[in-house]
């Protein structure tokens, strides 16, 4: 059993004139506990869509998602928020702090939907989960004060504070320059690592997609296999985390 | 239990976020909860010291006042006292006393003079709710003491030298059979400059001959419960004017105090008025910041989406945003409030007669923030449905 199956899953918009727009189309595909899979597409090829319909933000009107074996199909409102609170952790091109926090209590805020004891200790929680993206010493700062990657630094941090068992990054390096973005990967790549989480990480940057075990191209709503011949030359990860038979 | 705390911390974190708009929204707020609060405190508290005040001259409720006269002329007070006393036994009244208003020459070590006296039975003491301030007031035991008591006002403990009571100070009750009497007790002066004035006991009056001037036909005072009082008042009147005859005239009125409002019950209706308008302009003032504020915080709150907060969360803590806020700008009015009424001279507007000025009433700062609560949580319903419809998709996409 896998931990994310997708089944011949569809997204249909209805657009405001009435027409329908079909972003995916009958996607099928799984990812195992501790995978690192990468999405490769051009923009506007419903990557976000993808992304979004795996961490329960959007439901799909074609097909069938499960989770851990469970479909998700029934589930309430609520039932998919606790899901996606304490399962799935995001990590956005554009950052997405929350304004007027500090990078402390952007970390923290998850926190406050998580309930127990982990609420109650959110400062100390967040103050560790700083210090262990490189940050110990930014923790009262404001995100507007900070360079880009190290907002993305903070939201990397954010994204696993509840220790999710998945972290959805959707082009995590798409607002930062060739550098920083390989620090940013790199730094993903260990703390994932590190806490055992599954990584899906969205991009349109073939370099970024190369440091995942397995690759995925999305063209125009329909998911394929990815030429690894397409992939650019990049800094391989050192090793592939886990062998995972297809 | 955790999930309320986590509510209330995110709120607060909010709040704190949006000080800015929130204090220019809340200050409407806040004048209005002052202003009601003070209005209503004041009103409290002029009726509490009124009420008191009238409690210890007429009587607590319901007290009837039983009198005795006649057309023809003066009524001999034997029948009348001994009618009375007939009545309360019959009618079993638990707290009854005969009041007769005379005048008693007294001796100080210094010298005579005409002193206004009352002579009640010890029952007075509870239905007058009166608390000396030294010494005590007459127990049923008193009727049998070898001399005469007195329970004496302020000034009269005054001219008598503020002695201690402990040594058992005396006056002689001049007349026919001048006797020396024991004051056991002293009252508080009604008002400021009081002539001096003391109680006594009736029983004390037949057993030493203490005679006044100007004595009239006593009175009879019934402490009943308010429910009974009119049916009682029927049940006295026919069963005295049994027993005294057609000749005599009965007249028994409620002595105790009505509910009275010092500050014109009008007036306080407009200000009422004016702060509910003040406070609904304040909601409605905080409903439109918040609704142009969700806004831009609609990106936030997709946000907080992908970290796993329910729709039930974003509504209460949207409208926890402005339940806060306006609990924060209530408690502010009301401690405002507090510190107009503390300086305002309460005595003066009811005229002087108040010793002890009562508490600021905890009843109308709770009504104060119980109002301004109630407006924040109905002005955050608007923002926090329309928080909730946020389309998480479109809110996190840029
Ligand atoms: N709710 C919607 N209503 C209408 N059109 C939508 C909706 N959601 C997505 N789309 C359209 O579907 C297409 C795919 O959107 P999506 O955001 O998934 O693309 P993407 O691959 O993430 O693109 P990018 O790389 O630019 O972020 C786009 O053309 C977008 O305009
Ligand atoms: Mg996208």
């Amino acid at each position: 059993m896998s931990l994310l199956e997708l089944d011949g899953v569809g997204r249909t918009v209805v657009l405001p004139d009435g027409d329908l727009l079909e972003i995916l189309r009958d996607v099928t595909f799984t990812i195992e506990e501790g995978e690192h899979v990468s999405i490769v597409g051009r923009s506007g090829s419903g990557k976000s869509t993808l992304l979004n319909l795996m961490g329960l933000l959007d439901t799909p009107t074609e097909g069938e998602y499960r989770l851990d074996g469970r479909p998700t199909a029934g589930l309430s409102q609520r039932h998919r928020a606790k899901l996606r609170g304490a399962g799935f952790g995001f990590v956005f091109q554009q950052f997405n702090l929350l304004p007027g926090r500090t990078a402390q209590e952007n970390v923290a805020a998850p926190l406050l939907y998580s309930g127990g004891r982990e609420f109650w200790r959110r400062r100390r929680l967040a103050e560790d989960m700083l210090g262990r993206v490189g940050l110990g010493d930014r923790a009262d700062t404001m995100p507007e004060k900070l360079s880009g990657g190290e907002q993305q630094r903070v939201a990397i941090a954010r994204s696993l504070i509840r220790r999710p068992r998945v972290i959805l990054c959707d082009e995590p390096t798409g607002a930062l320059d060739v550098q920083t973005g390989t620090e940013i990967m790199d730094l993903l790549d260990t703390v994932a690592a590190e806490s055992g989480a599954t990584l899906v990480t969205i991009t349109h940057d073939t370099m970024v997609a190369a440091r995942a075990h397995r690759h995925y191209r999305l063209d125009a709503g329909v998911l394929g296999p990815l030429d690894p011949a397409e992939l650019a030359p990049a800094r391989q990860v050192a090793a592939p985390r886990q062998v995972v038979a297809s | 239990m955790t999930g309320l705390a986590a509510a209330f911390a995110e709120a607060w974190d909010e709040v704190r976020i949006h000080k800015v708009r929130v204090i220019v929204s809340l200050i409407g707020v806040l004048i209005a909860v002052a202003a009601m609060t003070v209005i209503t405190a004041l009103g409290d508290m002029a009726r509490q010291a009124n009420a008191e005040h009238s409690e210890r001259t007429s009587g607590r409720p319901a007290t009837l006042s039983v009198n005795v006269w006649s057309e023809t002329g003066m009524v001999a007070a034997e029948p009348v006292v001994t009618a009375y006393r007939e009545l309360v036994e019959r009618h079993s009244v638990g707290y009854a006393s005969q009041v007769g208003y005379s005048e008693n020459v007294m001796r100080f070590a210094d010298g005579s003079e005409p002193i206004s006296t009352i002579a009640v039975d010890p029952q007075y003491g509870e239905m007058h709710r009166i608390e000396p301030l030294h010494g005590r007031w007459f127990a049923a035991a008193d009727a049998d003491r070898l001399a005469p008591v007195l329970v004496v006002n302020e000034m009269f403990y005054q001219r008598l030298g503020a002695p201690d009571l402990r040594t058992n100070p005396t006056v002689v009750i001049t007349g026919t059979r001048p006797v020396r009497a024991t004051v056991i007790g002293v009252t508080r002066d009604a008002y400021e400059g009081e002539m001096p004035g003391a109680y006594l006991l009736t029983s004390h009056l037949d057993r030493w001959e203490i005679q006044g001037l100007y004595a009239s036909t006593p009175t009879l005072e019934l402490w009943v419960p308010p429910d009974s009082a009119d049916q009682l008042t029927e049940v006295v009147r026919s069963d005295l004017v049994s027993r005294l005859g057609d000749d005599v005239q009965v007249e028994i009125y409620r002595a105790d105090p009505e509910d009275f409002d010092v500050i014109d019950s009008q007036l306080q209706w407009v200000v009422r008025g004016v702060s509910v308008i003040a406070l609904g302009m304040g909601a409605l003032g905080l409903v439109n910041i918040a609704l142009v504020t969700i806004k831009y915080r609609v990106r936030e709150i997709g946000v907080r989406r992908s970290f796993g907060a329910t729709s039930a969360r974003v509504f209460f803590s949207v409208m926890m945003e402005s339940v806060f806020a306006t609990a924060v700008a209530g408690l502010a009015g009301v401690v405002l409030a507090v510190a107009i009424v503390k300086n305002v001279p309460i005595d003066e507007l009811i005229g002087g007669a108040v010793t002890d000025v009562p508490e600021f009433p905890v009843g109308a700062a709770v009504q104060g923030l119980v109002a301004a609560t109630v407006v924040g949580a109905l002005a955050g319903i608007l923002p926090a449905t329309v928080a909730v419809r946020v389309k998480v998709i479109d809110a996190i996409r840029f």
